[in-house]
């Protein structure tokens, strides 16, 4: 979220502001001087005193807005909060005003006799006005950042689309299973249609998901054990994927595709250049509407592996960043032994 | 055809060993003498047990093909078998008889095995891969140099590479944990290795840049070289040239 104020973000929304308390003040002032014959100075001094002090009061309505937003708040709050603010406001604006009034003011007595209680209800009514073209303000900059996280977040959901794509056509994979299917279309013919199989089940669920951004994690899970499984076929007992999932998690919604990369990763650090069984764990628990995934693996710490490239890690915390509005969701240990990859994921 | 080709296959997957096994063994003129699952095995039985012909993967745990062939006494003839179509030049500059790629069909196996077959009724037994290997620098950098002694295979990762001496045609790569020696020419190390790390000083050395603590003018016009732990390596003109290059100064 943004608190910067929208007249530090935004300069012309300030400069606008300026012109038209200063259309309004220059107002005020000729009509007083040319329509009711004061004094030009009186009336400089009281346009002074009251409105002009209010334009700078009001500006800070807006932190009080930002802390009471219509979404998070219920009704009666935000008008409770709303009434002491204005009074406050209105009591520091009005003080401000009779002290700036008895210093310049040469009838400053008789002024405060005549006027004092119209502007308490003018200071209310232009807290109003504040308030309405605050939310206002708010509201066209919250659509404005929504429509540029959509874009940003669709751009992403491509980004990992095209990643899993590409890791299932990768020759690793694609064809080191292909050569699998191969070999076991002589040996075990069930086994290699089974592998057709699920090959094909997981690329569907890869093509299939191109606009939904969210899907339920037991299919996100099932997914993942198709990919675990296929590999399993090729590398054996070196690859051995333990699952201790709580299943109430089932139901929960996770971004889909966001999973894979992360087995991937487990595999290709992982058991490519092990030589003895590796245990891919994963493991979920449910409290407190958030969803936790945990995936570990084993690796040994002698095998040079090349350096990762990062984009399957790096593409994860983006997309989680640009959904949940939380960069944090994310925590990745290695301590030279094991890898471990945990996503938080809020369910609310 | 008169003798069988002794066989070795080298290859990580079960599934992909046990199609290659049945190909094979409906070619008249192969006899498998050995598997091996990785490619330390690899070294090791092709070295005791001299085949003629080896099948090998290249991405295995451990040690890759390439690296698997520099560490051969023994040159037998090499069919690549593999999914990747990127090191495929590479490999024929290994001098490869040939290169599958997975999923491969028998009769194409077939081809490879006959290509092999003519090799040897042409130039004899003995191929000729190790030479060839030394004097191909690999396109990226080298991350890490395998060195087999009489008994163990030695992974050696160049961030722990201090520096480099030519010996006639090996060189000795001294690391902080002790010393290697490989056939290896100083040419294909200098232009394997990163040049942001390492700089050639001199016809027999290549340092790391890290490990430089001071150079010292020796005589006029003559330079040294003196690294964190003392040692003392002379520098040449060209070498001073280097340094001053890569140091800036």
């Amino acid at each position: 979220m943004d608190f910067k104020h929208p007249f530090i973000s935004n300069s012309r929304l300030a400069f606008y502001y300026v012109l038209t308390w200063f259309a309004i003040l220059s107002g005020s002032v000729l009509l007083k001087w040319l329509a009711y014959g004061f004094d030009p100075g009186l009336a400089v001094a009281e346009a002074f005193a009251l409105p002009f002090t209010f334009a700078i009061i009001g500006a800070s309505i807006w932190y009080v807005i930002k802390y009471s937003t219509l979404e998070n708040y219920s009704a009666g709050r935000i008008i409770l909060s709303h009434l002491i603010a204005a009074t406050i406001i209105v009591f520091i604006w009005l003080y401000l005003g009779v002290v700036i009034i008895k210093l310049i003011h040469p009838y400053s007595g008789q002024w405060i006799d005549n006027n004092l209680a119209a502007n308490i209800f003018s200071g209310y009514m232009l807290y109003l006005t504040y308030v309405i073209f605050f939310y206002a303000v708010n509201y066209y900059q919250g659509f404005k950042e929504k429509l540029r996280n959509e874009g940003k977040l669709k751009s992403l959901v491509k980004e990992a689309e095209l990643h899993a794509l590409k890791s299932q056509i990768n020759p690793h994979f694609l064809f080191n299973s292909l050569n699998s299917i191969s070999s076991l279309t002589m040996t075990d013919p069930a086994k290699a249609q089974e592998m057709v199989i699920n090959l094909s089940a997981l690329m569907r669920y890869s093509l299939k998901h191109d606009q939904i951004e969210k899907v339920p994690f037991s299919e996100e899970l099932n997914n993942n054990k198709l990919y675990l499984q296929i590999e399993k076929v090729r590398f054996g007992k070196k690859l051995n994927p333990v699952f201790e999932i709580d299943e109430n998690c089932l139901d929960a919604l996770i971004p889909n595709m966001i999973l894979q990369p992360l087995y991937e990763n487990a595999i290709k650090y992982g058991v490519y250049e092990a030589t003895e069984p590796v245990d891919i764990v994963t493991r979920s628990t449910c409290k407190n509407d958030i969803l936790e995934i945990i995936i570990t693996n084993n690796y040994d710490p002698n095998s040079i592996s090349k350096k990762g490239e990062g984009i399957g890690l790096r593409n994860i915390r983006d997309r989680l960043q640009i959904i949940y509005n939380n960069p944090m969701l994310m925590k990745v240990e290695d301590n030279k032994k094991e890898f471990k990859v945990t996503l938080a994921i809020p369910q609310k | 055809m008169t003798e069988k080709l002794r066989t070795i296959i080298v290859e990580d997957e079960e599934l992909a060993r046990n199609l290659l096994k049945s190909f094979l063994k409906d070619a008249g003129n192969i006899e498998l003498i050995a598997e091996c699952e990785n490619g330390f095995e690899g070294v090791k039985m092709i070295n005791e047990m001299k085949p003629d012909l080896v099948f090998l993967d290249i991405q295995m745990p451990k040690i890759t093909g390439f690296e698997l062939l520099e560490l051969l006494d023994h040159k037998p003839h090499i069919i690549f078998a593999t999914a990747y179509d990127q090191y495929a030049l590479k490999a024929f500059e290994y001098n490869a008889a040939d290169y599958l790629l997975k999923p491969y069909s028998k009769e194409r196996l077939m081809e490879a095995i006959e290509k092999v077959a003519e090799r040897i009724r042409n130039e004899g037994a003995v191929s000729d891969v190790a030479e060839k290997v030394s004097d191909y620098p690999k396109e990226e950098s080298l991350d890490r140099i395998v060195v087999k002694d009489r008994h163990k295979i030695h992974i050696i990762p160049v961030d722990q590479v201090r520096y480099i001496e030519s010996m006639d045609d090996y060189v000795m790569i001294y690391t902080h944990e002790g010393r290697y020696m490989k056939q290896k020419t100083m040419k294909y190390l200098e232009s394997a290795l990163n040049p942001k790390n390492f700089v050639r000083i001199h016809r027999s050395y290549i340092v790391k840049v890290e490990e430089i603590n001071e150079i010292q003018q020796y005589e006029k016009e003559s330079y040294i070289v003196i690294l964190h732990d003392k040692t003392k390596l002379k520098v040449s003109k060209t070498g001073y040239k280097n340094l001053k290059d890569i140091l800036n100064f």
